[in-house]
C-alpha cells in the first residue's frame, strides 16, 4: 500500500532521522525552553520510534539511566534532572520504561505512593504538591498505576465519580466540573474510564456526535468548535472514538491524507497543519493517529494507554 | 556549570532593571539591530556594557534576541545554585538566600514561562512569608508573563494558587475576582479562543455571589456578541447561567414549583439574543452550539413543568411543543441557500439542520419521536443528506430518525 501511495506515503526513514536529530540538538532556543519537559519529549520521540519499528536506534542504557536520574526522592519524576516532580512527567517515565521493558527497575511502592498521595477527598487528582486539579491528572494517575498493577492503591470509585462530574451537556468533558469540553480532556476522561472499566458512564452517541463534528472539510480534526484542524487531534479525537466504538462515524481516508500532507518529506517530522514547522509532539501524534487508522508499516497503538499494543500486552499478559 | 562573566553581568542588569521598575507591563524579544535603533532614537536606560542588549523605557522591557539563550542559561544556573543552597540550609531563615531565589526564579520564568520548578520555588517562599503584598506581586509577575505568553499553563495555574492563598487572608477577594475577569477579557482579545484563559475565568465563577454572576452575564455579553466564533466565551456564559440556576436551587426551598420568573426571563432573553446573532452572523458553529444548550435546558428545566410557568403568561411562549414549533420555524428560515455567498449559507443550513437532529436525539423518548416526525415532514433529513454528503455519522442519525427509531446507545 505504501508503494501505491507513491510520494504521498509515510516517510518512515525521514521521520526516524528527524527524531534522532532532535535528541542531539540542544542549542537552539526551542530546544532550550523545552528542557523542563524533556521527559515528555522523550516519550513522544521514543514511542514514535517504536511505532515505526526503530526503537533499537537508541542506546537503552543511556536513556534509562537518564530517566532514573530524573526521579525525585518522593518517588515522582521531574521533567529533567534537578527539576521538581510532577505527575505529568511521572507517567512519561513509566511509559518510556515500559517501551524498553524496564518497569521492574522501578521502586514500584515509591512511585505508587507518590501518585496515591495526590488523590483528593473528592476523588480528583492534583498534579503535584501545589494542588492544581485537572482531569488530565486523573487519567495520568489511573494509567500509571494500572501499568504498575497498583490501581487498587487509590479510591477508584471516587476517581471515576469525579471524572463523571466533569461531563458536560454536549457529552464531552472539561478539566474540572463545568469546564469547557476539549478533545484533549475528553481523551483523558474516556481513557481513564476505559482503564477502570467504567465506559458505561459515557453517553457514547452524544459524545461520538461531538467528536465527529471535529472533522473539518480538509479531513483534519480540530479540538474544539470553530478551531483550525491540528494533527495532534488525530490522536485525541480518534483514540476517544475508538474507545467508545464510534470511529466508523468519521471519514478515515480524508484524515489519513490530512496527516500525510503535514509531513516534511525532505527533512522528516510532522507539523500541526500542512506547510507549518515540524516538531516532535506533532510527529508523535501524526504517527500515532496513523497507527489508529491501521496505516501499513506502523505498529498498532493502544488507544487508552497510548503505548504500542505489544508493550501493553507484555505488561498485562506476559508479566 | 561554570558561570560566564558576560552572562553574569547581563543577568545582574536584568535583575536590577526589574527591581528598579516594578511597573513593567510589557516584555519584547527584539532583534539586535532594532534594539540598537530604539536605544539610539529614544534614549532610555542603556543596560548593556558595550552593546545594548537590554532596554527599558515607559515600563516596556526589550531583550535582544541574540542574548536570550545566554541569559536564560545563566538565569537557570543561578536559580538552581540558589535553590540548592537554600535547600541545604533549610531552617536557617536567611533573607538573602530567599531574595536570591525570588530574583533568579523571576528571570527564569520571564524567559521560559512554563518552567514549573522556578514557579514552585516562588510558591514555597511566598507561602512561607505569607505576606499579602508578596501574593499580589505574584499576580503581577504572572500577568506580565501572560501578556506575551497568553497560553502559559504554569502562569495561569500560579494565579489560581495565589488567589486561593489570598482568599483566606484578605477581604478584597471580590475585587480580585472582578479584576481577574477583566484580565481574561483583555488577554482573550489578543489571543483568540484561548482555552487556558477562559478556563481560568470559568474557575472564578465558583467564588462568585449571585449578584456577581448576574453582573458577569451582563458584562460578558457585548464581548461575546462581537466574537461570535469564540466558543469559549459562550461556554463561559453557559457556566454562569448554570451557576445562576444552581444557586437558586439552593436558595429556593420551593424548587418543585419550578424556576422563578427571573430565571425564565433570563433564559428567554439569552435565547432571543442568540437568535438575533444567528440571523446576523451566518454560519457560525459556536452560536448554534450555544442554542443547543439553551434549548435543551429550556425544555428540561422550564417548559417541562406541569404547572404554568410565570413567564408563559407573558405571551412569550407556551409548552415544549410550542417551543419546538418555533425552533422548527427558525431552522426552516435558515435552510434557504442563495446562489451567491454559498459557503456561509451552506454552513448555516448544515448547523441549523444538525441542531434540530441533535435536539430530537436529546429529547425524552416520546417527545423525540414526535419531533423527529415533524423533522421528516419538513424534509430536514433529506436536507442533511444534501448539505453534508460526506458526514457519515449524520446520515446514520438522519436515517435513524427517518425510520422513526431513536439511534439509542
Amino acid at each position: 500500500m505504501e508503494m501505491e501511495m507513491g510520494n504521498s506515503g509515510l516517510a518512515v526513514e525521514k521521520h526516524v532521522q528527524y527524531i534522532l536529530s532532535v535528541e542531539k540538538r540542544k542549542d537552539d532556543f526551542v530546544s532550550v525552553v523545552m528542557e523542563h519537559l524533556r521527559l515528555n519529549g522523550a516519550y513522544w520521540g521514543l514511542t514514535t520510534l517504536d511505532l515505526l519499528g526503530k526503537i533499537h536506534a537508541v542506546d537503552v542504557d543511556e536513556v534509562v539511566s537518564w530517566i532514573m536520574a530524573c526521579q525525585h526522592e518522593s518517588g515522582g519524576f521531574g521533567g529533567n534532572i534537578g527539576h521538581d516532580p510532577h505527575i505529568l512527567y511521572t507517567l512519561s517515565a513509566v511509559q518510556v520504561l515500559a517501551l524498553f521493558d524496564k518497569i521492574h527497575i522501578l521502586d514500584i511502592d515509591k512511585v505508587t505512593n507518590y501518585i496515591t498521595k495526590l488523590q483528593n477527598e473528592d476523588g480528583s487528582f492534583s498534579g503535584d504538591m501545589w494542588g492544581e486539579v485537572d482531569t488530565r491528572f486523573s487519567y495520568i494517575a489511573i494509567c500509571c498505576l494500572s501499568l504498575l498493577h497498583r490501581l487498587d492503591s487509590i479510591n477508584v470509585e471516587k476517581a471515576v465519580d469525579y471524572i463523571v462530574s466533569c461531563k458536560n451537556m454536549d457529552g464531552g468533558f472539561g478539566c474540572t466540573p463545568g469546564g469547557e469540553s476539549h478533545a484533549g480532556q475528553i481523551f483523558c476522561c474516556v481513557g481513564a474510564l476505559a482503564i477502570t472499566g467504567s465506559l458505561d458512564k459515557v453517553d457514547k452517541d452524544l459524545l461520538g456526535w461531538w467528536l465527529c463534528e471535529r472533522q473539518v472539510k480538509s479531513g483534519g480534526l480540530n479540538g474544539r468548535p470553530e478551531k483550525l484542524p491540528d494533527v495532534c487531534y488525530s490522536w485525541w479525537v480518534l483514540s476517544s472514538l475508538i474507545m467508545i466504538d464510534r470511529v466508523h462515524w468519521i471519514d478515515k481516508e480524508k484524515l489519513i491524507k490530512f496527516i500525510l500532507d503535514c509531513q516534511d518529506t525532505e527533512n522528516g517530522g510532522i507539523s500541526d497543519r500542512p506547510d507549518d514547522a515540524v516538531d516532535v509532539f506533532h510527529t508523535y501524534f501524526g504517527v500515532a493517529g496513523l497507527s489508529l487508522l491501521e496505516y501499513p508499516g506502523v505498529k498498532p497503538i493502544d488507544p487508552a494507554y497510548a503505548l504500542p499494543t505489544d508493550v501493553v500486552n507484555r505488561i498485562f499478559f506476559n508479566g | 556549570m561554570e558561570a560566564d562573566g558576560a552572562a553574569v553581568l547581563l543577568l545582574r542588569r536584568l535583575n536590577s532593571i526589574l527591581d528598579s521598575d516594578p511597573l513593567i507591563d510589557e516584555v519584547g524579544f527584539v532583534h539586535p539591530t532594532q534594539l540598537a535603533s530604539l536605544v539610539g532614537s529614544q534614549g532610555g536606560s542603556l543596560a548593556g556594557d558595550v552593546d545594548c542588549k537590554l532596554y527599558c523605557r515607559d515600563h516596556k522591557l526589550g531583550i535582544s534576541t541574540d542574548v536570550v539563550v545566554t541569559l536564560y542559561r545563566e538565569a537557570k544556573r543561578a536559580f538552581f545554585e540558589a535553590k540548592k543552597k537554600y535547600e541545604a540550609e533549610e531552617g536557617t531563615d536567611s533573607e538573602e538566600m530567599e531574595d536570591d531565589l525570588i530574583r533568579f526564579s523571576r528571570a527564569v520564568v520571564l524567559l521560559s514561562s512554563d518552567f514549573g520548578t522556578a514557579w514552585n520555588s516562588r510558591k514555597m517562599i511566598v507561602s512561607k512569608k505569607g505576606l499579602l503584598t508578596m501574593f499580589m506581586n505574584e499576580l503581577q509577575l504572572s500577568e506580565l508573563i501572560l501578556s506575551y505568553v497568553p497560553k502559559s499553563d504554569q502562569a495561569w495555574s500560579h494565579r489560581r494558587w495565589a488567589i486561593k492563598m489570598i482568599s483566606g487572608k484578605s477581604q478584597t477577594l471580590q475585587e480580585i475576582l472582578r479584576k481577574e475577569s477583566e484580565l481574561v477579557e483583555k488577554i482573550a482579545e489578543r489571543s483568540k479562543m484561548n482555552y487556558r484563559a477562559w478556563n481560568h475565568r470559568g474557575w472564578l465563577v465558583s467564588f462568585m455571589t449571585r449578584e456577581q454572576v448576574l453582573t458577569e452575564l451582563n458584562k460578558s455579553k457585548s464581548w461575546a456578541g462581537l466574537h461570535v466564533a469564540d466558543n469559549s466565551s459562550f461556554h463561559y456564559r453557559r457556566r454562569l447561567l448554570m451557576r445562576y440556576l444552581k444557586n437558586s436551587c439552593h436558595e429556593n426551598e420551593k424548587l418543585p414549583q419550578g424556576p422563578s420568573k427571573e430565571e425564565c426571563h433570563l433564559w428567554k432573553e439569552e435565547l432571543n439574543w442568540n437568535e438575533s446573532l444567528l440571523k446576523k452572523y451566518i454560519g457560525r458553529e459556536a452560536l448554534w452550539l450555544h442554542r443547543r444548550f439553551l434549548s435543551l435546558c429550556w425544555i428540561r428545566h422550564f417548559s417541562a413543568c406541569h404547572s404554568p410557568l410565570p413567564c408563559f403568561s407573558e405571551n412569550v411562549t407556551g409548552g415544549p411543543d410550542h417551543f419546538l414549533d418555533q425552533e422548527l420555524n427558525l431552522v426552516t428560515s435558515c435552510l434557504v441557500v442563495p446562489d451567491n455567498n454559498f459557503d456561509d449559507f451552506e454552513a448555516q443550513a448544515t448547523h441549523s439542520a444538525t441542531y434540530t437532529l441533535w435536539l430530537a436525539k436529546q429529547l425524552p423518548r416520546t417527545g423525540g419521536v414526535e419531533f423527529a416526525e415533524k423533522l421528516r415532514e419538513n424534509n430536514i433529513c433529506s436536507l442533511v443528506h444534501k448539505f453534508c454528503p460526506n458526514i457519515s455519522f449524520l446520515e446514520m442519525i438522519a436515517d435513524a430518525n427517518q425510520s422513526g427509531t431513536q439511534g439509542g446507545n
